[in-house]
């Protein structure tokens, strides 16, 4: 049974900045993983490696068996790869709901010349992230913990394998973490597995089944969250000591 | 009984070209020749919109491929003597074929990159157009007495009229669609549209392939309906801020908008030459101030004006809102 995911070997300098280096790691299908390391550690880095918005210097991708290490971003997203942005990013001039229908768009031509019309699913997609009230409103209209519904909404649109969620807790209200912890519980159980960056531990300890920690670029440990933050090289990569 | 949104729009197309169709007739004949220069001008600000507005990739090199669609039908109408219903197919191919070989790959760079890359073709064309075989380029004198397909302003006015409308209805369509709403989220984010699974290479290369197209049917009908094709014509800096400034003054990512803004600008250039001393390129001067203090105020054009006038003439009675999702 192949991996979900596996990454060999990933490298990406920046100049003479080596941002990933040499990082390897897997996942198993039904596991939810989590992405640690400080600030500046590489984990977004990572991220645009695993969605291809930057191109690796070096390593193999491997997503169900197969190598997508040159596939471009289109293909990882219709392969069944799809991603949320630390800071949340949108179609400005488009409303929410046209947000939505963008990405549940066929890459088809033919199927594309009719008129913009948005499905009782894209409404229900956008209900069940708790954004049914605002469909019509346009993303500066939304608050933090909304962007952040949208921005799993897309995700879901997609109906993918895995959702690689980048701080999706961040900038937001205790209530609204609590909310978007549950939708990914929901999500979970409905079969989609995650990777979670996200520097609220408290938040990402109980939706996590393994952590992967990486500090400076490089690989540092993996494994049970509670034996994670009880590792040595962990606490010394977090607190330098 | 009251027509669905969709059919009223159309409707509004079809009593828009049925009252182009009656102007010859009630306008002076010296301002119909004027009116077929807005209509091509129409076409070319439309097929410039549809890519450079919508997808957000500022052509600077848009009249190249007019040129080279022109010069293509001129060749080979006056030098190798094919009938104009062969040259011109020909032209269009040509300036189509043109078009995909230089810009396509322009089309990998983004912002300033890509608007230098077509500028830049633009330059060189001007330049090899007068240097190369001038024996059939016609140099820098360029070629007269081209073959017209019609004579007299009406009937030409005809069919600019017949080219604008079937373009401003085809790309019209095209931008209330899904496509369109493609083209448009690649002008706000074109990494975001990947990340919805949708290859923008693919949905770039389709809007090159309108605007050029059209583009190229403009071309080939405006130098045979001018009757010379010379390099300043076609490859000039002027020519393509006229495109340019027609679009923005209208109103970008509209179609109606070039529409409107070549109607202006055109007429704007011609009342412009009533004072003695705007007759020569002075006009350029105030037409480029007006676009200017236009686009600043209103980055939307004329149109975005008309648009808010209605809303809010709508608003007072009461169907706004039904309004703004009509347009």
């Amino acid at each position: 049974m192949p991996k979900l995911l596996e990454v060999r070997g990933l490298t990406k300098t920046f100049g003479g900045v080596v941002a990933v280096n040499d990082v390897s790691f897997h996942m198993e299908k039904g596991e939810v993983l989590g992405l640690m390391g400080p600030n500046g550690s590489g984990k977004t880095t990572l991220f645009n490696l695993l969605m291809r918005t930057f191109k690796p210097d070096s390593g193999q991708i491997f997503f169900r068996g197969e190598e997508i290490t040159n596939y471009p971003t289109y293909r990882r997203v219709q392969k069944g790869m799809a991603r949320t942005f630390q800071i949340p990013r949108t179609f400005h001039e488009m409303t929410i709901i046209e947000n939505i229908h963008m990405s549940t768009r066929p890459d088809k031509i033919t199927k594309l010349f009719g008129e913009v019309k948005f499905s009782d699913e894209e409404r229900q997609l956008a209900a069940s992230v708790g954004l049914e009230a605002n469909i019509y409103k346009y993303p500066n209209q939304l608050t933090m913990g909304d962007l952040r519904r949208l921005e799993l909404a897309k995700v879901l649109a997609h109906n993918p394998k895995i959702g690689l969620l980048d701080e999706i807790f961040a900038g937001l209200t205790l209530k609204e973490i609590n909310e978007i912890s549950e939708l990914i519980k929901k999500k979970r159980e409905e079969g989609l597995d995650f990777i979670i960056v996200s520097h609220d531990l408290r938040a990402l300890a109980p939706l996590v089944d393994r952590v992967v920690v990486i500090s400076f670029g490089e690989y540092v440990a993996d494994g049970p969250y509670e034996e994670i933050v009880n590792n040595e090289k962990v606490k010394e990569a977090y607190f330098g000591c | 009984m009251k027509l669905p949104a969709w059919n009223r729009r159309i409707m509004g197309w079809l009593i828009f070209v049925g009252i182009m169709c009656v102007i010859p007739q009630v306008i002076p004949p010296g301002f119909v020749r004027i009116c077929v220069f807005a209509n091509y001008l129409a076409v070319f600000a439309m097929s410039w919109d549809i890519l450079s507005g919508y997808t957000g990739y500022a052509s600077f090199g848009h009249n190249f491929i007019i040129g080279i669609a022109a010069y293509g039908s001129a060749i080979l109408s006056d030098r190798f003597g094919f009938p104009l219903y062969a040259s011109m197919p020909i032209g269009i191919g040509v300036g189509l074929g043109a078009g995909m070989l230089f810009f396509l790959p322009g089309l990998r760079l983004r912002g300033n990159y890509f608007c230098l890359v077509t500028i830049a073709l633009l330059i060189i064309a001007h330049h090899l157009v007068v240097a190369v075989r001038p024996d059939i380029t016609g140099g820098t004198k360029g070629i007269i007495g081209l073959e017209a397909f019609v004579t007299g302003a009406i009937p030409h006015y005809y069919i600019s009229l017949a080219i604008m409308a079937v373009a401003a209805i085809v790309l019209w369509r095209i931008t209330k669609s899904d496509l369109g709403s493609i083209f448009h989220a690649i002008r706000m984010d074109e990494d975001i549209v990947s990340t919805a699974g949708l290859n923008t290479f693919k949905y770039k290369l389709i809007a090159f392939i309108l605007s050029a197209l059209v583009g190229s049917i403009g071309g080939v009908f405006y130098i045979h309906f001018l009757g010379a094709i010379t390099p300043d014509t076609v490859f000039s800096i002027d020519f393509l801020l006229t495109i340019i400034i027609a679009t923005l003054i209208g109103g970008q990512q509209s179609i109606i908008g070039p529409i409107i803004g070549a109607y202006f600008l055109t007429f704007l250039l011609e009342y412009l030459r009533i004072f003695d001393a705007l007759a020569g390129p002075q006009r350029f001067l105030i037409y480029s101030a007006i676009a200017l203090v236009l686009y600043m105020r209103k980055s939307s054009g004329i149109f975005g004006i008309i648009q808010n006038v209605i809303q809010l003439y709508k608003r007072k009675r009461g169907g706004g809102e039904e309004y703004a999702k009509i347009t």
